[in-house]
């Protein structure tokens, strides 16, 4: 049943290939490939059918499911344009970008052979994506919805891979059987030597400090998301919210939802005076919760762009103290995402030198890259 | 329950028509989008991804499959922590105890001992070697919740299916003599990796229209008294448009239908709809979210009198 397209007709798919992938959609070579042999294989004779085939090829997830019905009409009409298609689409040229995708399909080096994975997700920049990389304080209102989505299902599953690779210490391991057999046959199938399954250590403890003084709040907000889902995977998730004085957060976080928890804290939050003492706050928490807090188990995450109001000697004491009790300190500053800074006040430079890890926790892209340090305790 | 005699056995693919009308005959109504993309998958030999929320028939779509083609359905349900032993195969190792105990007063040298309890008849195919195993004819490899694996078993089925074969350490690789045709499911518990998705053709399988889910209805429980069938469709629609937890799917539906027929009833009214709830809700959360909204008021909308 195969039939040979006309060249136009090959161009335009070529063409509408290209349109999907500035649109958002994953697209590349091979799915190109695959929309030529469905021409082929299907005809031309009813459009609806060639849509349903373009869909089934062009589209791997709900969301762009939804869009392609738009992107289709848009193309193959020429009519006006829905909300999601951005203004920079491509018309149907027919000289430079057409010799591009020949070349692409040719396999000259643009990042793909044919027939292998060719498209990026990093060509599309699909709404999902681009929600990942937008900075906490720039969401727009009515984009937070669907970040909160997003963030909610992606940080569930990164606690859901990090209890995985969980620890779990027991007493009695188990038999391999599979490998004393086969270490065993030589002497006749008795398992004399046994081999066992490895068993693994302990998982820990997870203390998040968030700085909420003016300009940090939007981070910290999202940060509580953050330890909100990873309560799965820590054996104990312990939150408090320091600006001049620490407040503890963790009992609202353990409610069913996670909205009623926002709502509260926004509310406590408002209610707080500027400036920031991370040095004392620090010494406070070493003060009233240190000895079950502050163990050889304890991960302790800190959030705050290290604007200090207080004495940063007291911060470097302070930190020198904690590092020495906790397993790992991660200081997470949102500054960090913006491509010029330099830790150099004195708050931050005072803490540098004790820090672990020094990651930033502007989006949610960064936020998913903590993972690694979660990963090994 | 054979569909049309013109059908061919598996070198020829149906076209899209045959398709609707076989899967109808063997009771799945199936839309024509759904039937372009199975075709497309027979036809360019890609496997079949459909996601989609819980109870909206995935799972159904490749059972039927297997009989429309009359083939063999082989079924790997996945879960968290599955690994190659319980998907590929496992040695058998009792029978490789006794055999090793069995050769032990023989003069056989340890390496022809190894090459016999090494062999086809120690080996336990699991699914996923089944599948590439068929001698006959091509079968349907259902792999099932594929989102409640991990990724590491992305990777695993993204090189079975690229290659179609499975190399065992101990006998070399087997490669399959019919290619399955491959139909993955998911719930979207977890993003699948981006490789795996796109080797496949994709499918969002949607809540079914009113007139779809009448149909289906229809289908399955002939008998049912119509105006029945309306309301309760209606009013499973409306509970849909509530935040619940678990928004019930068709597999729902069909047994609240069933329920209600069961009870002699011809109509819905608030008592039984209330006494029946656990039909369409399946927590606690859910029913007094549907409560809190009130069943007389979204019966109201569509019931008379």
């Amino acid at each position: 049943m195969s039939k040979t397209i006309p060249t136009r007709l090959t161009q335009s798919i070529l063409e509408f290939c290209r349109f999907a992938r500035t649109n958002g959609l994953s697209t590349g070579v091979k799915e190109t490939i695959d929309s030529l042999d469905a021409v082929q294989t299907i005809g031309i004779a009813s459009r609806e059918t060639l849509k349903f085939a373009f869909r089934a090829i062009l589209c791997s997830s709900k969301e762009e499911w939804e869009l392609f019905d738009d992107l289709f009409e848009a193309f193959w009409k020429k009519t006006e344009f829905g909300p999601h298609l951005t203004h920079k689409q491509s018309k149907p040229e027919t000289s430079a970008p057409e010799s591009k995708t020949a070349m692409m399909l040719r396999g000259q080096p643009d990042g793909a052979r044919p027939g292998e994975d060719g498209g990026q997700a990093v060509w599309g920049a699909s709404a999902h994506e681009r929600l990942r990389k937008t900075d906490f304080s720039q969401i727009q209102q009515n984009d937070l919805p669907a970040l909160e989505e997003i963030s909610l299902r992606l940080l569930k599953q990164m606690s859901l891979r990090l209890s995985r690779r969980l620890k779990t210490m027991k007493s009695r391991t188990q038999v391999d059987l599979r490998r004393t057999i086969r270490r065993n046959i030589s002497r006749g199938g008795d398992p004399i030597e046994l081999h066992y399954k490895e068993k693994k250590l302990q998982q820990s403890h997870l203390v998040i400090l968030l700085d909420i003084s003016g300009s940090m709040n939007p981070y910290s907000l999202f940060l509580v998301r953050f330890a909100y889902a990873l309560q799965k995977h820590f054996k104990r998730v312990d939150t408090f919210l320091f600006s001049t004085q620490l407040a503890e957060i963790t009992g609202a976080l353990k409610t069913q939802r996670l909205s009623n928890a926002l709502q509260a804290l926004s509310l406590q939050a408002a209610g707080w005076s500027g400036g920031t003492k991370i040095g004392e706050s620090l010494r406070d928490l070493g003060l009233l919760r240190g000895k079950r807090l502050l163990t050889r188990n304890t991960l302790l995450i800190v959030l705050s762009d290290g604007w200090d109001t207080g004495e940063p000697e007291i911060l470097a004491t302070e930190l020198a103290i904690i590092k020495r009790r906790v397993r790992k300190l991660i200081w997470l500053n949102p500054l960090l995402g913006m491509e010029d800074y330099q830790p150099i006040t004195r708050g931050m430079s005072a803490a540098l030198p004790h820090i672990d890890v020094f990651a930033p926790a502007h989006n949610l892209e960064s936020l998913l890259q903590l993972e690694k340090h979660l990963k090994y305790i | 329950m054979p569909i049309s005699p013109q059908l061919p056995k598996s070198k020829e693919t149906p076209n899209t028509d045959v398709i609707v009308s076989g899967f109808e005959q063997l009771g799945y109504i199936i839309d024509q989008a759904l039937a372009v993309t199975i075709y497309l998958a027979m036809k360019l030999g890609k496997p079949v991804l459909l996601e989609g929320h819980t109870g909206l028939g995935k799972t159904e779509v490749a059972k039927v499959l297997a009989r429309f083609l009359s083939a063999r359905l082989i079924r790997l349900q996945c879960y968290e922590g599955l690994d190659v032993n319980s998907a590929v195969y496992e040695w058998n190792y009792q029978k490789q105890l006794l055999a090793i105990k069995i050769q032990e007063g023989t003069n056989k040298t340890v390496e022809e001992k190894e090459k016999h309890i090494f062999g086809r008849d120690f080996l336990l195919e699991r699914p996923l070697l089944q599948s590439i195993s068929a001698e006959d004819a091509s079968p349907i490899l259902l792999v099932d919740e594929v989102d409640r694996a991990d990724e590491a078993f992305d990777a695993f089925l993204l090189e079975l299916l690229s290659d179609f074969q499975i190399s065992i350490p101990e006998m070399g690789t087997i490669k399959a003599r019919h290619i399955p045709y491959v139909v993955l499911t998911s719930n979207r518990s977890r993003e699948l990796s981006d490789a795996l998705k796109r080797r496949c053709l994709y499918h969002w399988i949607d809540y079914p229209s009113f007139e779809k889910e009448m149909k289906i209805v229809r289908t399955k429980l002939p008998g049912i008294e119509e105006q029945l069938s309306a309301q309760l469709v209606h009013f499973v629609e409306a509970v849909r448009q509530l935040k619940l937890t678990k928004p019930p799917g068709v597999a729902e539906t069909l047994d609240w239908a069933q329920a209600l027929m069961a009870l002699g009833q011809d109509r819905l009214d608030v008592d039984v709809v209330e006494a029946t709830l656990g039909c369409l809700s399946k927590s606690v959360e859910d029913t007094s979210t549907i409560k809190t909204e009130g069943v007389e008021k979204i019966l109201e909308n569509f019931v008379i009198g």
